[in-house]
């Protein structure tokens, strides 16, 4: 090409970027002037969606902690930077005040706000895009029906070059629209809901489905588990890593409602989780949820093989040193003060990763639903180098989770803060 | 059943045949006589089973009633009857000033807590001998190193007032 005809196609660039940066900043003016809008709505409309906010856990990102309910700053930290929830009370400037009912449909399930800029994908709408427009009108008429909060929204902390929003046309072009595989089988009504709860209000996947390279969900291994987002690793919870780790629905349900059954108790952010959301949801919908996790037909639970010990007897000295205090000679536990080991979900899974991070931070106090609480467990990081946490590991889960292999001291120095 | 040899306020005891599952509180207890050292809750959370460890990492609170005796081989440790002065027939001649200090403040009524209280106070005064703090730390270090421990006659305050009285009267501890 001549330098001339080079000249011409970066006028033109220059000419396109600039007539979209002033399109963009009109329609923001513009949209940003919109009306306030009021939603009129009966009393049944706003319990239905004050019911379907807890079921889709939108306080855990939208309210902070001791803030105004659904006035936003929670950090969401990920791989490209910290995202904040925003204010979604009806305030007209820094909330969803100017939203009509449309424009919060399309945010909910195309991941684009009202004056056209593209939310992160840490706002679930890959997951919502499944929601009913009845769903989405009763959360709206409740959200627009709370006191509306004047709180200006925390900056994000996103790294170049996802801080460029415009480029999540590209990503949601490649990601969004890709069709969930279910996690089980089954066909019943009650499966059915149960796959509406966990894959689009629910939006389990968003932490239990393993991601790819740009951070999007892996649509070929649903709810198989995920190790990168936070300290503790999301676990398998497809029907069969359940039934391997002995979960039925039954205990299932439990833990979802309560945030702790016979073999595990809901730490971390999945204590929010049933904290806030699914101890929430009422008997039929807990049920819909068990049934899908686990399919119409669920595997039998697998009871923990019987496994040789390996593990150096030195292992055994540390368990009885610092564990047994608390979880007892036979790791029996004891109710609402240390989980019992036997059989434990976390002690049966067949990565060590959070049995490690657990030894090595402990675990804070627990608050669960009603008054059931648990008490904090120290933390073995300054009693235990990595040797011996490894060989204490690989001891508990020969010895109570029918998981036979080595734990390698170089996984616990992974983990290690 | 395993032999244990303890190193507790500078005396030696054992071997003694321990089982390997039984916590320090109870040895102190029942095979010793030490029973100064208290059970409160059995979980660790409540801090009057408090004794402080002395080893690379220490001095440092370690809670007896969770922690296996075997745990303690190779490691010198100190209970409540270690801190006073005692004269040549084992009677005490002097208390230690945090003994004396919660004294003086009448910082406890029923005394349950005491020994872990006493400990606790005694481990940040000789870290704060070793590393001296700054003046405007002294309230949060104090409420850091009480906090752990309950009182259920609430007698925090004098325990706080005591503590904080004797740091600052003691050379050293905080940074001119």
């Amino acid at each position: 090409m001549t330098r001339v005809g080079w000249r011409r196609v970066l006028q033109w660039l220059l000419v396109i970027l600039l007539a979209w940066w002033l399109l963009g900043f009109v329609a923001r003016w513009w949209s940003g002037r919109g009306p306030v809008q009021q939603a009129q709505a009966s009393a049944q409309q706003r319990a239905l969606g004050r019911y379907l906010l807890d079921a889709a856990d939108c306080a855990a990102c939208h309210t902070a902690e001791g803030g105004a309910p659904f006035a936003g700053g929670v950090p969401l930290r990920s791989p490209f930077g910290t995202i904040y929830g925003t204010n979604i009370t009806p305030d007209p400037d820094h909330g969803i005040g100017r939203y009509t009912d449309d424009d919060f449909f399309h945010a909910l399930t195309r991941g684009e706000a009202r004056d056209g800029h593209q939310l992160y994908p840490a706002m679930p709408y890959v997951s919502y895009k499944s929601m009913t427009r009845a769903d989405s009108d009763a959360l709206y008429a409740y959200l627009m029906n709370q006191v509306a909060v004047k709180k200006a929204n925390p900056s994000n902390d996103v790294r170049f070059p996802a801080n460029i929003r415009a480029g999540m046309h590209g990503w949601n072009l490649l990601f969004a629209d890709a069709a969930v595989t279910p996690v089980s089988r089954g066909n019943s009504p009650a499966w059915q809901r149960g796959r509406y709860l966990v894959e689009t209000l629910g939006h389990c996947g968003e932490c239990h489905s393993p991601r790819g390279a740009l951070g999007q969900v892996d649509r070929d291994r649903p709810l198989a588990g995920n190790s990168e987002l936070g300290r503790f690793a999301a676990p398998d919870i497809t029907p069969q890593g359940l039934a391997a780790r002995g979960w039925d629905g039954a205990s299932l349900r439990e833990y979802l409602a309560t945030g702790s059954s016979a073999i595990a108790v809901a730490s971390d952010e999945m204590l929010k989780v049933v904290n806030l959301s699914t101890s929430r949801l009422n008997a039929g919908d807990l049920d819909a949820m068990t049934i899908y996790l686990l399919g119409d037909a669920p595997p039998a639970p697998v009871t923990p093989a019987s496994v040789e010990a390996s593990a150096d007897a030195g292992s055994h000295r540390h368990y009885f040193d610092l564990c047994a205090g608390c979880h007892g000679r036979d790791g029996g536990g004891v109710p609402n003060v240390a989980v019992s080991l036997r059989a434990n979900t976390s002690v049966r899974d067949p990565s060590p990763h959070n049995l490690i991070v657990a030894v090595l931070d402990g675990l804070p106090e627990h608050d669960f639903p009603g008054l059931a609480r648990m008490q904090d467990m120290p933390g073995f990081a300054a009693d235990l180098d990595d040797t011996q946490v490894a060989a204490l590991v690989t001891w508990l889960r020969q010895e109570f989770g029918g998981q036979s292999a080595l734990v390698e001291a170089a996984s616990v120095r992974e983990l290690r803060r | 059943m395993t032999m244990l040899k303890l190193q507790i306020n500078g005396k030696e005891y054992g071997p003694i045949d321990v089982p390997e599952d039984m916590m320090l509180v109870d040895v102190l207890h029942e095979y010793l006589g030490l029973t100064g050292t208290r059970f409160g809750c059995g979980q660790g959370e409540c801090g009057a089973c408090t004794v402080i460890v002395d080893d690379a990492r220490g001095p440092r609170e370690v809670r007896s009633c969770i922690t296996g005796a075997h745990y303690f081989s190779g490691k010198p440790l100190r209970t409540v009857e270690g801190h006073a002065r005692r004269d040549a027939a084992g009677a005490v001649s002097a208390l230690s000033p945090v003994q004396q200090a919660f004294l003086d403040h009448f910082s406890f009524q029923c005394g349950y807590c005491t020994p872990g209280f006493v400990n606790a106070a005694t481990v940040l005064l000789e870290r704060l001998a070793k590393a001296p703090m700054r003046k405007e730390e002294l309230e949060a270090t104090i409420l850091e190193a009480l906090n752990p421990h309950l009182c259920r006659c609430t007698g925090y305050v004098r325990y706080y007032q005591a503590v904080k009285q004797l740091v600052l009267s003691t050379p050293g501890l905080v940074k001119p």
